[in-house]
């Protein structure tokens, strides 16, 4: 028997994005269902985040906050209004009982990389005592949970994906029961967060699994119609992500950490001499990829970092230090060789759906806030702009739906969705989910690699869309759990589809998306959003200028050729 | 691979590690004692550890039976 349910918003994911949404909703008067696939203030990228809330405060130099999120590609009137509500956000999470790290009473600011002022708030307890203390402060509002329910599909007014009409709610299953959930609402928020790939690579610490982030909600938006940006930037393609980078940079890099090479000289200088481990976040992958391309093994080195602020730190990300001690030991002995592992995530800039400041995104009745859109700029600790955009989002929604009807999906489509839900449950000889799940690590590593070039993402997608139409439709699974396995691989393969292609249309380098067959970042032909949609069962691309109203008031250089700057210094290296 | 050790004399049963396991690893067991239903999906994330209010959860990122711990 299926479960049907009824509410006024449904905001599908749990992290900091969701719990705003759910929470700003809640507060304007709406009823509101938050699902989580994992468990709400457990699941996905924010309990697991970095340790810094990095917030503007009051008497923060407002100019030094737009120069460092200043690129020419973000929105800047929108980053100056986000500014005031960072340190609201930090307020409201300390009356939820967020353990900030204070000195008495008050909360003390900390320096982040690529940024020349104290920017950083972080937290005492790390990111799961957070994200604890927020579902307390949501659930308390009178928000409503469900959790275990994998929502894979959105459904419409029309019935019809992608729709003509409106999205009217979703469809899924209950991870452990299998019970399928049928879910209308005046609205739908997706929060679903980043996309990570799933492989753990020899050698790395924290392994992804397609339970967790697999990108679903940015696929079902795309399915659903709505336009998808930034793909190619927030994805940071394969990212030299492990347990010390994504969580952890922003408190290791400014308590003395360093970067060495296999004889231990620090390799950062011949990339940013001047702010060295402080550079900004791109350079710093950059850095690592080019040393990798040159053979060299880049180690985290924080034998200088004081056995107080060392302290501090097992607080604050203590699942980055207990991972990486697990594996190798006391940090603080010898250099931490930097492991490498495949990720192709957007949990770094923020990618998906094209969204306005209101959340809305391209399809009505459906909302978008967090890293699952396109409005998340701010590189190494977006979880501000996670709690901003659900929190205009929530605002907008709860405002919306008051005097809304809901309408139905027709029963037509409610039935087709819940057999597809089902069928890999019914194949009998199907394929097994490990081969695919390791063919798709090995693709993204041989194939696509860290630094791209047009014929090896045609090479890529070529074999993608073998591993999507021969492989990933005909996985089995033997139970609920099974599952939700089969479906996060099914969706998470249609957004690296998506990502790849974004990839091969960006002509350029930026930020740490590096083309070796285009090096040059490109100001002048480049100041543009990539936008990729479906339709007629295929993925359409094109280039947009950014809009006026996003004017970056900071002066760009034409182009820079990122490749040619580090080969020259090698070549005067040589030279001395 | 990573493992979660439950030490079965500190384990209460509550359940807690159960519910909020983020890619839904654990079970409890007929003497209602937590164990990993589901090895191969461990991420190593840590969240049971940090949950358990009885300390009877350890995460182990690789797994004892098959190398060390430390190099």
């Amino acid at each position: 028997m299926a479960v049907r349910l009824e509410t006024d918003v449904l905001v599908i994911g749990g992290g900091i994005a969701g719990a705003f949404a759910a929470y700003r909703a809640r507060e304007a008067g709406a009823r509101v269902l938050l699902v989580d696939r994992s468990y709400f203030g457990r699941s996905g990228c924010s309990a697991l985040a970095s340790g810094v809330y990095p917030a503007y405060m009051p008497g923060d130099d407002k100019d030094a906050w737009m120069r460092a999120f200043g690129g020419p590609l973000v929105n800047q009137p929108l980053v100056a209004k986000s500014l005031p509500v960072m340190h609201e956000h930090v307020l409201l999470m300390d009356r939820w009982g967020v353990n900030w790290v204070k000195e008495g009473r008050k909360i003390v600011r900390m320096g982040a990389p690529g940024r020349s002022f104290a920017n950083g708030v972080w937290m005492a307890e790390g990111g799961p005592q957070m994200m604890m203390a927020v579902r307390a402060g949501v659930v308390g509002s009178g928000v409503e949970v469900l959790n275990r329910v994998a929502l894979t599909e959105l459904l419409t007014s029309d019935g019809q994906l992608p729709t003509s009409g409106r999205v009217v709610g979703a469809c899924g299953f209950h991870t452990r029961t299998g019970e399928i959930h049928e879910i209308t609402a005046k609205a739908t928020v997706v929060c679903t967060g980043p996309y990570k790939f799933p492989y753990p690579w020899p050698g790395s610490t924290l392994g992804y699994m397609p339970i967790d982030l697999s990108g679903d909600g940015i696929a079902m938006m795309m399915r659903a119609g709505a336009e998808l940006s930034r793909l190619e930037l927030g994805g940071i393609n394969l990212n030299p992500d492990n347990a010390l980078s994504a969580p952890g940079l922003e408190s290791l890099m400014p308590s003395g950490a360093k970067w060495v090479d296999k004889d231990g000289r620090r390799f950062l200088e011949d990339y940013d001499p001047k702010r060295m481990e402080m550079t900004q976040r791109a350079l710093l992958y950059f850095a690592i990829a080019h040393q990798k391309e040159k053979g060299q093994v880049p180690s985290m080195d924080l034998r200088e970092v004081s056995p107080e602020r060392m302290q501090l730190i097992r607080r604050v990300i203590p699942i980055v230090v207990n991972n990486q001690e697990a594996m190798v030991g006391d940090l603080t002995e010898k250099p931490v060789p930097y492991t490498f592992q495949v990720a192709g995530t957007s949990g770094i800039f923020g990618a998906g759906a094209r969204v306005t400041e209101r959340g809305e995104t391209t399809v009505p009745g459906l909302y978008a806030a967090g890293t699952c859109t396109d409005m998340t700029y701010l590189p190494g600790g977006n979880l501000p702009f996670c709690s901003v955009t659900g929190d205009w989002t929530g605002r907008a929604v709860g405002a919306a739906v008051g005097s809304a009807e809901r309408p139905q999906p027709p029963a037509e489509q409610v039935e087709r969705v819940t057999a597809e839900i089902l069928e890999p449950l019914q194949r009998r000889d199907g394929g097994e989910f490990e081969p695919v799940h390791r063919r798709l690590g090995e693709l993204l590593m041989e194939k696509v690699g860290l630094v791209l070039h047009a014929d090896r993402l045609d090479a890529a997608l070529g074999e993608l869309r073998d591993i999507r139409e021969h492989e990933v439709s005909r996985l089995t699974a033997q139970n609920p759990h099974e599952l939700a396995k089969v479906w996060g691989l099914a969706q998470y393969v249609q957004v690296l589809e998506a990502t790849l292609r974004a990839y091969r249309h960006r002509t350029e380098s930026r930020v740490a998306f590096i083309r070796e067959d285009y090096p040059i970042i490109d100001n002048v032909n480049w100041i543009k959003m990539v936008v990729v949609k479906q339709e007629n069962g295929a993925l359409r691309l094109w280039d947009e200028p950014m809009p006026e109203s996003w004017h970056d008031p900071h002066p760009v250089r034409p182009t820079q050729n990122l490749h040619l700057v580090f080969r020259n210094q090698e070549a005067d290296r040589a030279a001395r | 691979m990573p493992l979660v050790e439950v030490n079965g004399n500190a384990c209460t049963g509550c359940g807690v590690c159960v519910e909020t396991c983020p890619t839904d690893v654990l079970r409890l067991d007929a003497d209602q004692k937590a164990f990993m239903a589901y090895p191969a999906d461990c991420q190593g994330c840590f969240v049971c550890q940090w949950d358990c209010a009885y300390g009877a959860v350890r995460v182990h990122i690789n797994d004892p039976a098959s190398t060390s711990d430390s190099p």
